[in-house]
């Protein structure tokens, strides 16, 4: 066995496990948002939780959408009050910059000569309108990343469509195949599609952010949510490639198919709320006649082993409907992890703040804004050194607008970028 | 223009979706990623042992198999693993014998990641415990996705991603307007999630090796990751004392549905995001008449259901393709819910170039669904489609590894390096 010579020698170590005082992965990063959506401002949000300076450009006295999205408390609205901000927007900082004034412009391409990468949103052709094109930002910044988050991407027939989270699930995501057979194709509830984009574009930035740390050059990435889910694994990838493949194109409803035999899938309601089984194999599905059947030798011996379920389906769903309806979605969930089965409860958001796993781990971490008062955030998507750190709650609309004006004013010359050196060329391996 | 990832090299010992989706994102930077797999065990989601015959014998259809044929090779067919096998390397080593342990050994002692989601304990049973690989290789970065973590009480639970999207909240939202959860069969988000995370999570590692020296392990929780995605319910349950409704294809702040054409089985998602789509909207229907109903968001919300019923109608009477055009023309947001073979026969991806030709000699000439982004100013990677089962066996024992020619023969001899799946 041998180690090369590239591997860890001759590279200044630092001791594993520093703790809380060695800096974050991304100190010394600086990201502008001009995104106003949730999937900008997830991306962005990816780059602040672990370290970096963001800094978002707001529009005056009007702010980012997602201050309007609300939930808000009491269902009133209030631009600084809006769950969807607070959550998509710790660890930033906020300036509010006019886009279309002159003065404006300039301001932010002084904030860009000072940056890593900026993440924009906006329709395709607007950032261009403006004078901020791709050009503009790179002459000024050369070794900027610059990330373009749209529904469908800068160039293309479809550029210009207008779309919403349904549309994009409709033409990126797997939506014909999901839902049950018969009825109307179903989307993924929540803005789960933009907070996939938003990672997405957040990945895709730090790829090019690595590029420029080895390479000294910038770049501009072009994220289309639509091609974003298409490349998803949430199995519209699969689809795609088992309908080239074959020309076959999967079925709306397979899960209802699937409640036979060894493959028995679904939601089921217990006595308090509901449990999500997941019996794909002839092990599960034996554990589970056993845990339902105990003590019924009758029913064992009719579904032990059984490869499918034919005319009994009606009896057998009916069997364990019944056991599950008789029992706590608790209780269920315990007794079929003990006897290792798939088979969980469908928790409410309510409950997974109150969860002792959840709890346990620290996975929200409570911060106070002056507006929103103290609250629980959902956070760490990921536990590593130099990892997520709350540092501070989103920011009031241009909160730190003369802070980081006095800061641009007093920074020597705005038009290289700061750290890292060609000196970190190659040094990676 | 170079590649981001370019000298980076991955050893891949994932399984199913969400860690093979996460490696696919590595190579597309142009990492190395090595997929080490046992030739006794199923790593592609397929066993060795279907046949056209088997298929028949269970009534599969096969349609994720070329010309819904698994022969002669099934594991080297099956689409479950060509979706994210692009630009991957295969070596067979079965880690539980001593050599194999070795092998692996060797191959991490020269490798910058290492990504794995096998379930809690399994690397340790098998000695490759990321404290040991850490001491091996103090630069190496091992990434683990437990679904639930290494820690806490539900740290083993057994699931696939159907539950564990109910252990983070989302199921339990998931279903038909005002109905009870459902639909949650089908939806896998927490393996739509890891993916960009995790090589997010891996990047962010490298990008601190450049300062520190050091790798370290990258904890990657699955459900924790997903549950970012309901974040503001988690803050609207403190506010409120509410738990997200069911809304199905509805949304409170836009008048939306799916809707069917004129041509069965295809439909049209439209939303009315204000009252300017509205009044686009009832336009292109002709129906002025409608207006005034929706003509603030409102009346919207109240008559949400009336005016649904309204935009179904006239839907009903044209060809989905026509009912995108004309609203779009319009302004307003519509787009149609695609099957497969319409978006590989789509223009628009057509003429961005999204679906890659290639050709592997144990599938034929395909198109493969591509890539999440594109970027000019560095170069992604989009190589050899799939790797054949151990086709890069020569490659990684005798180059990286330089294991001398008897030592190899003698493995190969033993049957432990292998071309083929053997279960």
């Amino acid at each position: 066995m041998s180690r090369p010579e590239t591997s860890a020698a001759g590279v200044p170590g630092r001791p594993d496990g520093a703790g809380e005082e060695r800096p974050q992965v991304f100190d010394g990063v600086r990201v502008i948002d001009l995104s106003r959506w949730v999937a900008g401002e997830y991306a962005t949000k990816l780059f602040g939780d672990f370290g970096a300076d963001v800094i978002k450009v707001e529009k005056p006295g009007e702010g980012s959408l997602t201050r309007r999205w609300g939930p808000f408390p009491n269902d009133v609205p209030h631009p600084e009050r809006s769950a969807l901000f607070l959550h998509l927007n710790t660890n930033k900082r906020s300036i509010a910059i006019d886009l279309h004034d002159p003065a404006g412009v300039a301001l932010l391409l002084d904030l860009v000569g000072t940056a890593d990468a900026v993440v924009e949103s906006f329709r395709p052709g607007h950032l261009e309108r403006l004078g901020l094109g791709p050009e503009v930002l790179l002459a000024r910044n050369p070794r900027l990343v610059l990330t373009r988050i749209s529904a469908f991407g800068q160039t293309g027939p479809y550029r210009d469509r207008e779309a919403t989270g349904i549309v994009l699930q409709a033409m990126g995501g797997p939506m014909h195949a999901t839902g049950a057979a018969g009825r109307a194709p179903l989307r993924k509830p929540g803005l789960l599609e933009h907070y996939t984009i938003g990672r997405a574009a957040g990945y895709a930035t730090l790829a090019g952010l690595f590029h420029a740390r080895r390479t000294g050059r910038g770049s501009v990435v072009d994220v289309s949510g639509q091609e974003v889910l298409l490349s998803g694994a949430d199995r519209r990838a699969s689809y795609l490639m088992s309908t080239a493949f074959s020309g076959w194109i999967p079925p709306r409803g397979v899960r209802s198919v699937h409640r036979s035999g060894n493959l028995f899938t679904g939601p089921f309601r217990a006595r308090d709320g509901y449990v999500m089984v997941y019996v794909t194999t002839r092990e599960f599905w034996n554990r589970l006649v056993n845990l339902v059947g105990a003590g019924d030798d009758e029913f064992l011996a009719r579904y032990l082993d059984r490869q499918s379920l034919g005319a009994d389906w009606e009896h057998f769903t009916r069997y364990v409907s019944d056991w599950f309806a008789a029992r706590s979605k608790i209780e269920i969930m315990e007794r079929g992890e003990a006897a290792r089965i798939p088979l969980t409860a469908l928790l409410d958001v309510s409950e997974l703040l109150e969860h002792p796993h959840y709890r346990g781990r620290n996975l929200f971490v409570r911060g106070t804004h002056p507006q929103a008062g103290s609250l629980e955030y959902v956070g760490p998507p990921w536990r590593m050194a130099g990892g997520f750190r709350l540092r501070r709650t989103a920011p009031l609309l241009d909160e730190h607008g003369a802070e980081i004006r006095a800061e641009l004013a007093a920074a020597p010359t705005a038009g290289d970028a700061p750290q890292p050196t060609a000196a970190d060329e190659g040094s990676t391996r | 223009m170079s590649r981001p990832l370019e000298g980076i090299r991955v050893v891949d010992l994932t399984v199913v979706w969400s860690g093979p989706g996460a490696t696919a994102l590595l190579g597309d930077l142009g990492a190395e990623v090595i997929r080490l797999e046992a030739n006794n065990r199923t790593s592609r989601q397929v066993s060795a042992t279907v046949t056209r015959e088997s298929m028949r014998a269970v009534g599969y259809h096969g349609g994720t198999y070329p010309d819904r044929d698994p022969e002669p090779r099934p594991y080297d067919r099956t689409a479950l693993f060509a979706w994210h096998a692009r630009n991957k390397l295969s070596a067979c080593c079965n880690l539980e014998t001593p050599e194999g342990h070795q092998a692996a050994l060797d191959l991490l002692a020269i490798s910058d990641v290492l990504v794995e989601n096998n379930s809690n304990g399994t690397l340790e049973k098998l000695g490759l415990g990321h404290e040991r690989l850490l001491e091996l290789n103090p630069r190496l970065i091992v990434a683990r996705m437990p679904p639930m973590g290494m820690s806490g009480p539900m740290s083993s639970y057994l699931g696939y991603g159907p539950n564990f999207n109910a252990l983070v909240g989302i199921a339990a939202m998931d279903g038909y307007e005002g109905e009870t959860p459902d639909t949650a069969g089908e939806n896998y988000h927490m393996d739509e999630a890891a993916p960009a995370g995790l090589a997010f999570a891996v990047l962010a590692a490298l990008w601190d090796r450049e300062r520190t020296g050091v790798g370290g392990l990258v904890e990657f929780p699955q459900a924790e990751n997903v549950m970012a995605e309901v974040g503001e319910f988690v803050l609207d349950y403190q506010m409120n004392r509410r738990n997200p409704p069911i809304l199905g294809n509805s949304d409170p702040h836009l008048l939306q549905d799916v809707f069917e054409s004129a041509e069965p089985d295809r439909w049209v998602a439209v939303s009315v995001r204000h009252d300017a789509d509205w009044a686009a909207l009832t336009e292109v229907a002709g129906r002025p008449d409608w207006a005034p109903l929706g003509a603030d968001a409102d009346g919207r919300r109240r008559h949400s259901a009336a005016l649904r019923a309204r935009i179904a109608d006239w839907v009903r009477r044209h060809p989905a393709d026509r009912v995108v055009e004309l609203l779009q023309a319009a302004g307003v947001p519509a787009g149609e819910v695609m099957t497969e073979d319409r978006l590989l026969a789509d223009p628009h991806l057509a003429a961005r170039g999204w679906f890659v030709e290639r050709s592997h000699p144990a599938v034929g000439t395909h198109r493969f669904p591509g890539q999440p982004f594109r970027a000019d100013g560095f170069e992604t990677v989009f190589g050899r489609p799939l790797p054949g089962f151990g086709e890069d066996n020569d490659y990684v024992y005798r180059e990286l590894l330089g294991y001398p020619e008897e030592r190899y023969r003698d493995l190969r001899e033993r049957g432990l390096v292998t071309d083929e799946q053997l279960a």
